[in-house]
């Protein structure tokens, strides 16, 4: 389930066997859906005059540091502008502060901007959330609302390099030159020495993460996104819900039907894998004995009915107790 | 109890209700003509329909995951346009701990403030109008939802909703959200603190007529809508000859939680039905035991009116001042009657469980018959 593109690449930190007391670099991110949903939100409110809006990212690390888990984020004001960028860092601690009242175990681990041009404050805003986080390694994540014309949305995730032997794509970025990564990366540790506007942001791995039981809200959304007026009346019965499942089940069935029938009359050439994947899945049915099939459908009718039956009379008990409260002698 | 002063620390948080609506400043220009219809100041066009943010939807259905209490409360924020209530935004609120004291609560209205403060700079809703409530089976009648909406019905512009989040339906992955707010007859009733039988019967009171439903519908907006869209967006594996399940990479692959035959939550369920009415004939036994003793004394103080009465009758037959009569309700305390909040409360409880069992019961029918057809 990887974001965004496949310019991600699994780096070797050439300082792997220096002092053990700096925590190891991520080496990739997951993210919650809540916090995309508030950057997009924050993307949404800022003002005319902004052409990105940063924030902080929450979450956790795993107990080696080798992951990362963005768990939500929250807007931080900032203004740039061609001399100076300023970020609002009480603003910052007063939000920081008051969600770890409801969330303790979650801490800074980075921050996101929106669009995906880094550049020279994107590394001084770097430079700020690593001495947030510190020890550990501030993630940045560039969140594209594809709101631009000719950009797709998507997201990447970055962390920053002090010195490494690179042989991907990363993005350096700092005063003065640019640095051509092919060329200048590979031959040599990198020229930048840590000053805070200098930077080199190496893509990670990101992926979006949720807990199943959540999977059924983004369900709801996503089918609100393919309705026309980008509304759906709740709630839902179960029962149509069931339906619709149903429904795409069967539409499926229907598809893999066509599609058999298509290699049997000889119109498409049939798939030796595709063959073996519907032959295990249908064959899982077809196991067991038929009596005892039976047997235990029939058991199983006669509880779901003993439960449907027992739920009515304990509503219509409720309902009779709370009317004979009301009769008065 | 935590019920209490957590309604307490909601009420000093919120603003005075002059102070929510944004005032029509002379500095503000004057309302076009087509929107001057669906603009109120004075908050007169009633609440139609509910609509909530996608943001919102992701970040209860968080909350109340994550969070390890069983109550799960936060605020919503937004506003209200010709009878539409649009809530774009919420945060959750800190649990309390049981010992709860004045300083905690204190801290928590001071929590609320200054959360709304920081999203008023970065230009989000900063105005409150409901809360949300997760709760599992569908029961979420409880003294503290009634107090807190109690409270928000009286300061909050058009009352405020309270939206109910169902943990235990969003697992069979129908996520459910419904909107609720106190009906005006419960609400009298309530402010009167009153909840005897008479009572009960001149607001014709039952747990049904608690709360009343908002239509609901949840709404995003279409920056976030073709974002979702490229999320779904699936695209072929890199890999050749890869499982079906790797076959094709999603961010969200299709889900049929809905079709499974499992019966997890049935158990848990039954059990929590006979703990409701437990409870609630614990409830009745205190209300009985109550009534009963006030049914004594009445008695008591019947039989002292009528023998005093007899006692005056034999006085002026021998011409003798009558003693007086007055004293009775100064002899006798009769107590008040007991309050049925509690018991009808329980009374909703019960009644949710058994619905929600009944709809797993009928989905289970349909699922079980589904199978046996393949």
């Amino acid at each position: 389930m990887a974001l965004g593109g496949s310019s991600a690449v699994h780096i070797q930190s050439s300082t792997l066997s220096s002092s053990p007391a700096t925590p190891r670099t991520p080496s990739s991110i997951t993210i919650h859906p809540v916090a995309l949903f508030s950057i997009l939100d924050h993307y949404l409110r800022r003002t005319d005059d902004q052409p990105r809006v940063i924030g902080t990212l929450l979450g956790t690390r795993s107990a080696d540091n080798t992951t990362i888990h963005v768990r939500s984020s929250f807007a931080v004001l900032h203004s740039e502008n061609d001399e100076q960028v300023a970020v609002d860092m009480e603003y910052h601690r007063t939000m920081y502060e008051l969600h770890s009242r409801v969330t303790p175990k979650e801490t800074i681990v980075g921050w996101y901007s929106t669009g995906s041009n880094l550049n020279t404050y994107s590394a001084l805003i770097q430079n700020f959330y690593s001495q947030e986080t510190a020890p550990h390694q501030a993630i940045h994540v560039a969140l594209n609302t594809g709101a631009e014309e000719g950009e797709e949305a998507g997201v990447q995730a970055y962390v920053r390099c002090v010195s490494l032997r690179l042989t991907g794509n990363a993005r350096v970025v700092g005063t003065g030159n640019r640095y051509d990564t092919e060329r200048d990366l590979l031959s040599s540790p990198v020229g930048v020495f840590p000053k805070p506007e200098n930077c080199i942001f190496v893509p990670v791995p990101v992926r979006l993460q949720f807990q199943d039981a959540e999977r059924s809200g983004l369900d709801l959304l996503t089918q609100t996104a393919i309705a026309p007026t980008l509304t759906t009346p709740q709630p839902t019965p179960s029962i149509a819900h069931l339906d619709a499942t149903l429904a795409s089940v069967s539409q499926m069935l229907d598809r893999v039907l066509a599609y058999v029938r298509q290699v049997l009359s000889g119109e498409v050439q049939g798939d030796k894998a595709l063959g073996r994947y519907l032959m295990d899945t249908l064959g899982v049915g077809a196991i067991g004995e038929k009596g005892g099939e039976d047997k235990a459908f029939n058991a199983s009718l006669q509880d779901t009915l003993m439960i449907s039956y027992l739920a009515n009379l304990v509503r219509a008990q409720a309902e009779v107790s709370s009317r004979l409260a009301l009769v008065t002698s | 109890m935590a019920a209490t002063s957590m309604a307490a620390a909601l009420a000093a948080s919120l603003p005075a209700p002059t102070a929510a609506p944004a005032p029509a400043a002379p500095t503000y220009e004057a309302i076009p003509p087509s929107m001057s219809k669906v603009i109120d100041i004075e908050a007169e066009i009633p609440l139609q329909v509910v609509q909530l943010d996608g943001l919102v939807v992701t970040k209860i259905l968080k909350h109340s995951r994550e969070a390890s209490s069983a109550t799960v409360h936060g605020l919503l924020l937004g506003l209200d346009l010709d009878g539409t209530l649009e809530v774009s935004n919420s945060f959750a609120l800190p649990h309390h701990v049981s010992d709860e004291d004045e300083k905690s609560s204190k801290s928590s209205a001071r929590y609320q403030a200054s959360m709304l403060r920081s999203l008023r700079e970065v230009q989000a809703d900063d105005s409150v109008v409901g809360f949300y409530q997760a709760t599992s089976l569908g029961a979420f009648f409880n003294q503290n939802l009634v107090e807190i909406q109690a409270i928000h019905q009286d300061k909050l512009r058009h009352g405020g909703v309270v939206i109910v989040h169902d943990l235990s339906l969003t697992a069979r992955g129908n996520a459910s959200f419904r909107a609720f707010r106190l009906t005006p007859s419960f609400l009298d009733a309530y402010k009167k603190a009153n909840f005897s039988t008479a009572s009960l019967v001149n607001h014709r009171l039952t747990f049904s007529s608690i709360l009343e439903e908002v239509p609901l519908q949840v709404r995003i907006n279409p920056l976030l809508g073709s974002f979702l869209g490229s999320l779904t967006k699936s695209t072929p594996s890199l890999l050749p000859n890869s499982a079906p399940e790797s076959a094709r990479n999603s961010n969200l692959p299709p889900s049929f939680s809905a079709l499974d035959l499992g019966t997890t939550g049935l158990t848990r369920n039954l059990e929590q039905i006979i703990e409701a009415v437990d409870n609630y004939r614990t409830e009745e036994g205190n209300l009985a035991y109550l009534s009963r003793q006030i049914a004594r004394e009445r008695a008591r103080a019947d039989n002292y009116v009528a023998k005093r009465k007899e006692e005056n009758l034999a006085r002026v037959a021998q011409d003798l001042a009558p003693l007086p009569e007055e004293d009775v309700a100064r002899l006798f305390k009769i107590p008040a009657e007991p309050s049925r909040l509690e018991s009808m409360l329980i009374l909703g409880q019960i009644d949710a469980y058994g619905k929600s069992l009944e709809s797993t019961a009928s989905s289970g029918l349909i699922k079980m018959y589904g199978v046996r057809s393949i």
